[in-house]
């Protein structure tokens, strides 16, 4: 009830002031948008950069330990393949090549690094939208599929494919000719995809020794346990290779870029200045708006008035603060987002856990910095009023 | 009708008060009675501790030495909270009218009432009509204090020193900020609605204008009642 009362006096306040409302208002929102645009940044990197594990379809998988990050593997011997086989539960395990080469763009003639991904496309073991039609195109020598959701500087690939079919392109120094296209998406360890044969990859990358692949996918019969099945695998398989489950890659992939990289504490950092910046703002608006109505407050505090009431209305105008700009935050971040995404191939988007947590985080700050200002208010005395 | 609060008369004595900063004290030994429904009127040059004194009636600050009870509450070693209730019984009326700018004039006077546990909006409202409607503003209840006149501003704060049917109303320089009609208009205002309620006034003035409204004048000089 008095708190109420107290909110709608912050509200009658904040309102008396349009100018200052909306300056206030702009104040959190700016923080709110600069919040969202680090945390979505963040999440979409460690959501981009596990792109591949995801798409990757395989209970289970074989990696070398040493593999920090999967655009720069670390070499599995091809045997183990093979070994993984003995287990009585392991349908099919299938070795997927993973390698980075120059692709060049056909029409500036320019070259950047692209993502090469070699594996039997019919063993089943990964599934990019768009790779079933293509399975008996790729079989042909010197083929690859291109991944149409790769940064546009490597060209208008999937449109030309649309228009006039099948075309060639340098990658690796070598000509191959681009049957179709796949839907992957970039990471910010690979700007573009191209997906072929292990024979068509073996043709790029010259250098590769035979015996060497760089990561296995292994399918499960129906029904099997993959934790037993792991269990297992880890106990027959030499240390040279590690087993881990779908979600284990994921996150062994997302770990690098999480704690092997600054990008982590960058983006906090960045969150962090957003919110400080904010803070300041707010306590700004409600440090003035206590400075010039002292009288007034001293005033309420002579006619009976607790310091308790007072400290309610600026919590409350803080509060009010908050609310009013997350929400054009929130509707400009997500507008935002999807501007960003498209420039950036990057899978950026709003999430109802994000929004909360920073509604979350907003509203920390205007509470601190309604904490803050609060000290002023001891200086509104009433004896001083006579 | 509520009638009003009959509480006792306001007695002080013995009350000394020093400033921390000051090096002699502004009252000195004061002591005074104030019966029910008593208009008094305390006058004296700047400096005289008459301010102090009404700051301390009206349980602004925390005593230093002597007795002084209002409204059935000994003031002498009061908490602040205890100070802060007997406050909401006592109405205030500044030398500066000191509205919330951002409010109605019937808002003003509502935010005296607001403290009044299990009172409702609706009674609230209707009550600060009322209480403008006896100062003359009933055509003024929803205009901003800026909207609003000097004199008329005043009137509202008597208004609101008077809604939430106080067992005393304190009074510095009311006449002060106004012109010589106004002035004297408010103070009129004042005391007749006192007078009708049975409120004891004490009034701390130095416009000679108004010194015959009170029942008794009480004058003060280097923290001496004299």
């Amino acid at each position: 009830m008095i708190a109420a009362l107290a909110a709608r006096l912050a509200w009658r306040q904040l309102f008396s002031n349009r100018a200052r409302l909306v300056s206030a208002i702009a104040g959190v929102t700016f923080a709110c948008v600069l919040v969202f645009m680090q945390l979505g940044f963040r999440a979409a990197l460690f959501e981009s950069a596990s792109n591949l594990p995801r798409a990757l379809q395989g209970e289970l998988f074989l990696i070398n330990p040493l593999t920090l990050v999967m655009f720069r593997p670390e070499p599995v011997a091809h045997v183990r393949a093979s070994q993984v086989l003995a287990d009585p539960d392991v349908a099919l395990s299938v070795p997927i090549y993973l390698a980075q080469t120059k692709f060049r763009n056909p029409d500036t003639g320019r070259q950047r690094t692209i993502q090469l991904i070699g594996f039997d496309p019919e063993a089943g073991a990964v599934s990019f939208q768009g790779l079933n039609s293509l399975t008996d195109a790729l079989k042909r020598i010197d083929t690859i599929a291109f991944d149409r959701r790769s940064r546009p500087e490597f060209g208008p690939i999937a449109a030309r494919l649309e228009q006039s079919g099948p075309f060639e392109v340098e990658v690796g120094g070598r000509a191959m000719l681009i049957v179709g296209a796949v839907s992957l998406g970039t990471s910010f360890g690979a700007d573009g995809n191209a997906v072929m044969t292990e024979t068509n990859f073996r043709r790029i990358v010259k250098e590769r020794q035979p015996s060497k692949t760089d990561l296995v996918a292994i399918r499960l019969k129906p029904g099997a346990d993959a934790q037993a099945v792991k269990h297992r695998l880890t106990t027959i398989l030499p240390p040279d290779v590690v087993v881990l489950t779908g979600a284990e890659l994921i996150a062994w992939e997302r770990s690098y870029w999480e704690k092997g990289t600054p990008i982590g504490f960058i983006f906090g950092f960045g969150s962090l200045m957003g919110l400080i910046v904010g803070m300041v703002i707010v306590y700004q608006i409600l440090f003035s708006d206590i400075a010039t109505h002292l009288k007034e407050y001293a005033t309420l505090k002579a006619i009976g008035y607790s310091n308790h009431y007072l400290r309610l209305v600026v919590m409350a105008a803080a509060l009010l603060l908050a609310l009013f700009g997350f929400i054009p935050g929130f509707l400009g971040s997500t507008a935002l987002y999807s501007v960003v995404a498209k420039a950036t191939l990057l899978p950026l988007g709003m999430e109802a856990a994000r929004a909360l947590s920073v509604f979350g985080m907003i509203f920390a700050m205007c509470a601190i910095a309604g904490l803050l200002a609060m000290r002023k208010l001891g200086e509104a005395n009433p004896a001083d009023m006579f | 009708m509520i009638p009003p609060q009959k509480m006792g008369p306001i007695t002080l004595s013995g009350v000394s008060y020093t400033y921390e900063k000051g090096d002699r004290p502004v009252l000195r030994d004061v002591a005074l009675t104030i019966a029910e429904g008593e208009i008094v009127l305390l006058t004296g040059p700047s400096g005289s501790g008459k301010t102090t004194l009404l700051t301390l009636v009206g349980a602004l600050r925390a005593m230093q030495s002597g007795t002084c009870t209002v409204l059935g509450q000994q003031l002498m070693g009061a908490t602040e909270s205890q100070r802060v209730a007997l406050r909401r019984r006592i109405g205030f009326i500044f030398q500066q009218h000191n509205l919330l700018g951002f409010l109605t004039a019937r808002q003003n006077v509502a935010m005296a009432l607001e403290l009044e546990p299990g009172s409702t909006e609706q009674a609230r409202l209707a009550r600060a009509g009322e209480m403008l409607e006896a100062v003359g503003l009933a055509d003024k209840t929803e205009s901003l204090p800026g909207q609003l006149s000097g004199g008329q501003r005043q009137r509202v704060a008597v208004a609101r020193a008077l809604a939430a049917r106080p067992g005393l109303v304190l009074a510095d320089e009311p006449t002060a900020a106004l012109d010589r009609q106004s002035g004297q208009d408010v103070v009129r205002l004042l005391t007749d609605l006192a007078r009708q309620r049975g409120v004891p006034i004490l009034l701390v003035t130095h416009d000679p204008r108004i010194l015959d409204i009170a029942d008794r004048i009480v004058a003060m000089e280097d923290g001496k009642v004299i």
